[in-house]
């Protein structure tokens, strides 16, 4: 379902950012989300009933419980808790690069959190195992998947206490933990990849390696994509500190050629090794995210 | 360098103005946390500093246009070497007048300059000024003597008089304001100063004469008349002793008489020469060879000894019967230069004669309209656009029209009948006594209101001057413009008819002055001292022809002779010459002021600050574009 901003279905991220708690947030995008849905893009296979609902045109007629129906003379589907076996992994980027957010959006750091906490939610919602990593030159926090009601909370209050700080080593965190999944499932790396792209690459290839799929999330500032400067700045790193003196009149055309040559390159790469690759734009909306998710982990199933 | 108006370099005050609004509105440098620095590093970073030099090079035009603009205003200029010195100057003015024109004399004049020239002190700037009638410098102030005394070396004594004060002014200028010693190298004639004049010059401008000693026992002719049967030659023996001198009378190159006088000491006499002076020209010669030789010839035109005619345009053109107190009045006086010849004509008779001989009248004086028909008025009218002079008399003959006329649409003359006026008694006076017409009155003008006029026309006209009016305010003698000429207005007759004026004694001054007036805006005279000879003419004494000029005007044959107010031995005491002279406070700084000005009018040294600055702000806008 592509995205049109005349249509304007989904939550702004300015407004995802004045809510309150992370909690809130994930809970507001993805019941949003799934309401939003005209049908529902997943089917719930479990043995556990959950309740009968009222036939609606367009349900599956497999679903229709016709004893019901001989006894009522009404057409009632029976829906079962959702139960499936997939382990997904957030694999969240925190280093210094993604503490960048422009005036107008939220930063980095917190879009990529808001996703990852959407994610766990939709993921916990749909009885997924979830878990997330967080790292940026090593992983500076783990929690391994699991699918428990409870496990949410302590995927929300773990991404709650996490900090942009230190210098980013992408692969080498990728390449540790596709070492310690020994179970088939789903990672979704949530980075702005403002590392060297062909250790990425093999890192995230090591996942396909071992039978994992993949999922990118390339988050990027708006900022970063248009370079839309106009003094002569001094522009520091945020992982560096290292500084540059640039007149962005000057540097604009090379600075966005350099950029979306790093994007087609991923999106070309990463394309040709089966790992789906999604651009994000912190200005964007965040569904679009889940909903490339979700198409990813019907893929999966 | 130097300021005209150094006042307006507090403008380049303004030049600070680029640098406060550079500093007021320069933004703390942006400092922005950024996460893909290192795709900027791989960019063709513009270096900050090319950018920060292209913005100090706009800082430095701008302040640079607003300075060459206040510069410009000020107006700069680099003051001559003489002028920057620091020392004094020594301006030395030798006197090149005839009367150091005796053997001997004017080389020890020369002498003298040469040697106050060396006696300048050191490092004073010297330079040199010749005088005589006029004052010419020679050479500017400068440091180099060798120049003041080659001109020394080179000047000659001419035939022009002494004039002091010319000397002393050219000298004050040459000074340029400047503390100055000026040493007049001269022989002190008397004459040098005329009655009553002083001249002013700077204070601190010591002033040093060097008297080059008595002139020589001299002879000179001082004037010469010629008579119907002979001529008669004034000489003069200025010397201490009596002599016998010989003169020669030549007409047009021809001697024709001696004769022999015996002169006393500082003695004039008359000499008569017996030949008929006719002929064109005529010069009288003294033998006086140790004495000065330029006054020891006199020239003199004989044509031009004839009284200058006036045309008198009357009713009938008999004078003797209507105009016969101005035919008499004109005709009085004695002499080349005293009375006029009175020519009668009447205004038919002017009509069919056309301009054929009307340029050869000093004056024409207008008593009726009578028969003046156009062509008349068109020769009369055309007499003076060339220069003629004209009195009216608008007495019972003379038509408003037909004045207006002659004198044209310029004049705007109104003349009304005295119809319409009351009778009454009114007597004239002058309403400005220095106009010319009444010089002659100086102090007695009262004189003139003793004429009673019964009846006067109404004159006047928004281009005209009241010269006088009447006692009842109306306008008596009036000018108006008229061309080149001059055109005199009475608002009365002449013939004893609306007036009594012909009947009192001011009426011949008054008509002479009024015709010579009006009659001076066309040379006449013959006669000519070298300082006044008419412009083309050779400063130097002889008989020369002075060209007609324009259409009408017939050439003239003059006579130039040396002013013989500079035979005259008297002199003065250095004492005497220097009581003649004023120091001014404030002189100095405006004859510095003067020379500032005109050095700085040589150079235009704003016009290419101007150009500069026009330049820079091009450049300044071909950075701004490429810097914006």
């Amino acid at each position: 379902m592509p995205w049109a901003p005349t249509e304007r279905p989904f939550l702004d991220p300015a407004v995802v950012a004045r809510l309150g708690t992370l909690e809130l947030k994930a809970r507001t995008i993805v019941e949003g989300f799934l309401t939003g849905l005209h049908r529902s893009p997943f089917k719930g296979f479990s043995v556990e009933f959950a309740e009968y609902r009222q036939y609606i045109p367009g349900d599956d007629l497999s679903t229709i419980d016709w004893k019901v129906y001989a006894r009522s003379d009404r057409y009632y589907v029976k829906k079962f808790e959702e139960e499936t076996n997939l382990d997904c992994h957030l694999l969240l980027d925190v280093s210094g690069s993604m503490a960048y957010g422009s005036h107008h959006s939220l930063s980095k750091f917190e879009y990529a959190a808001c996703l990852a906490a959407s994610l766990g939610y939709l993921m916990n919602r749909q009885r997924d195992s979830v878990g997330l990593t967080a790292f940026d030159e090593d992983i500076v926090a783990m929690l391994p998947a699991s699918s428990r009601p409870g496990h949410l909370r302590s995927l929300l209050v773990t991404l709650d206490r996490l900090q942009t700080a230190h210098k980013t080593n992408v692969a080498k965190p990728l390449h540790q933990l596709a070492d310690t999944l020994t179970k088939r499932g789903l990672v979704v790396l949530i980075s702005d990849l403002l590392d060297d792209p062909t250790e990425i690459i093999r890192g995230l290839k090591h996942f396909q390696f071992r039978g994992i799929d993949v999922i990118v999330f390339h988050i990027l500032d708006p900022d970063e994509i248009d370079f839309p400067f106009d003094r002569a700045t001094r522009f520091e790193d945020l992982e560096t500190s290292e500084e540059v003196m640039a007149v962005p009149g000057a540097v604009r055309d090379h600075y966005v050629k350099e950029m979306g040559d790093l994007i087609d390159r991923y999106r070309r790469e990463l394309g040709a090794s089966g790992i789906d690759y999604q651009l994000l734009n912190t200005k964007h909306p965040l569904e679009m995210a889940l909903l490339s998710y979700l198409s990813t982990r019907a893929r999966a199933l | 360098m130097s300021f005209l108006a150094p006042l307006f370099l507090a403008g380049a005050a303004a030049a600070a103005l680029p640098i406060v609004l550079h500093l007021l509105k320069r933004e703390p440098e942006a400092r922005i946390k950024f996460a893909a620095v290192k795709l900027l590093k791989q960019a063709p970073v513009e270096h900050t500093e090319k950018r920060h030099i292209r913005e100090l090079l706009l800082l430095a035009l701008r302040v640079g246009a607003l300075v060459l603009l206040a510069f410009a205003f000020a107006r700069p200029f680099f003051p001559s070497r003489a002028s920057a010195s620091a020392g004094g100057v020594t301006v030395v003015a030798l006197d090149t007048s005839f009367s150091l024109a005796a053997p001997g004399r004017f080389e020890r004049a020369q002498q003298l300059a040469r040697d106050a020239v060396a006696g300048a002190p050191a490092g004073d700037l010297v330079g040199l000024v010749t005088f005589s009638d006029t004052a010419d410098i020679a050479v500017k102030p400068s440091a180099d003597r060798v120049l003041a005394t080659g001109a020394i070396d080179q000047a000659a004594a001419g035939f022009g008089g002494t004039r002091y004060r010319a000397a002393l002014s050219a000298a004050t200028q040459a000074a340029g304001g400047r503390s100055s010693t000026v040493v007049v190298v001269t022989d002190l004639q008397e004459s040098g100063w005329d009655a009553g004049d002083r001249v002013s010059v700077p204070d601190g401008t010591r002033i040093s004469v060097v008297d080059v000693g008595a002139p020589p026992p001299n002879l000179a002719v001082t004037g010469v008349r010629p008579q119907p049967d002979r001529v008669i030659a004034t000489v003069h023996n200025a010397s201490a002793r009596a002599t016998d001198a010989r003169v020669h009378l030549t007409i047009d190159n021809r001697q024709v008489a001696d004769a022999t006088i015996s002169l006393g000491p500082n003695q004039s006499s008359d000499v008569q020469l017996a030949a008929a002076p006719r002929g064109e020209s005529m010069a009288v010669t003294v033998d006086d060879p140790a004495g000065i030789r330029a006054d020891n010839i006199r020239y003199a035109v004989l044509g031009g000894t004839v009284k200058p005619t006036v045309l008198v345009v009357s009713g009938s053109g008999d004078l003797s019967r209507d105009a016969f107190y101005v035919q008499q009045a004109l005709s009085v006086g004695a002499g080349p230069s005293g009375g006029y010849q009175p020519i009668g004509m009447s205004g038919a008779r002017l009509t069919a004669a056309g301009d054929d001989r009307l340029g050869t009248h000093a004056a024409v004086l207008l008593l009726s309209t009578r028969g003046l028909e156009r062509r008349g008025r068109e020769t009369l009218a055309a007499y003076v656009q060339a220069g003629g002079g004209i009195l009216i008399a608008a007495g019972p003959d003379v038509d408003g029209d037909v004045v207006r006329d002659v004198l044209g649409g310029s004049s705007a003359l109104q003349m009304a009948a005295p119809t319409d006026m009351k009778r009454e008694v009114r007597a004239l006076a002058p309403a400005d006594v220095r106009h010319p017409v009444f010089t002659a009155f100086a102090g007695n003008s009262g004189s003139l209101g003793l004429v009673t006029f019964t009846r006067v026309a109404r004159i006047g006209g928004s281009a005209c001057q009241t010269l006088a009016r009447f006692t009842t305010g109306d306008v008596a003698l009036a000018e108006c413009p008229a061309g080149e000429g001059r055109a005199l207005m009475l608002a009365s007759d002449l013939d004893n008819r609306w007036n009594d004026f012909p009947l009192h004694a001011t009426f011949v001054p008054f008509l002479h002055e009024v015709v010579r007036y009006v009659a001076s805006a066309r040379a006449h005279t013959s006669d000519y001292v070298v300082a006044d000879a008419p412009a083309g003419v050779p400063r130097q004494p002889g008989i020369a022809t002075v060209p007609g000029g324009k259409p009408g005007v017939p050439p003239r044959r003059i006579a130039v002779n040396v002013d013989p107010r500079e035979s005259d031995p008297a002199r003065l005491s250095a004492d005497d010459f220097q009581s003649a002279v004023t120091r001014l406070k404030d002189a100095a700084p405006s004859e510095a002021r003067i020379e500032a000005r005109e050095q700085e009018d040589r150079q235009h040294m704003w016009q290419f600050l101007i150009l500069a600055m026009v330049l820079m702000l091009v450049v300044e806008g071909v950075v701004a574009s490429r810097t914006a």
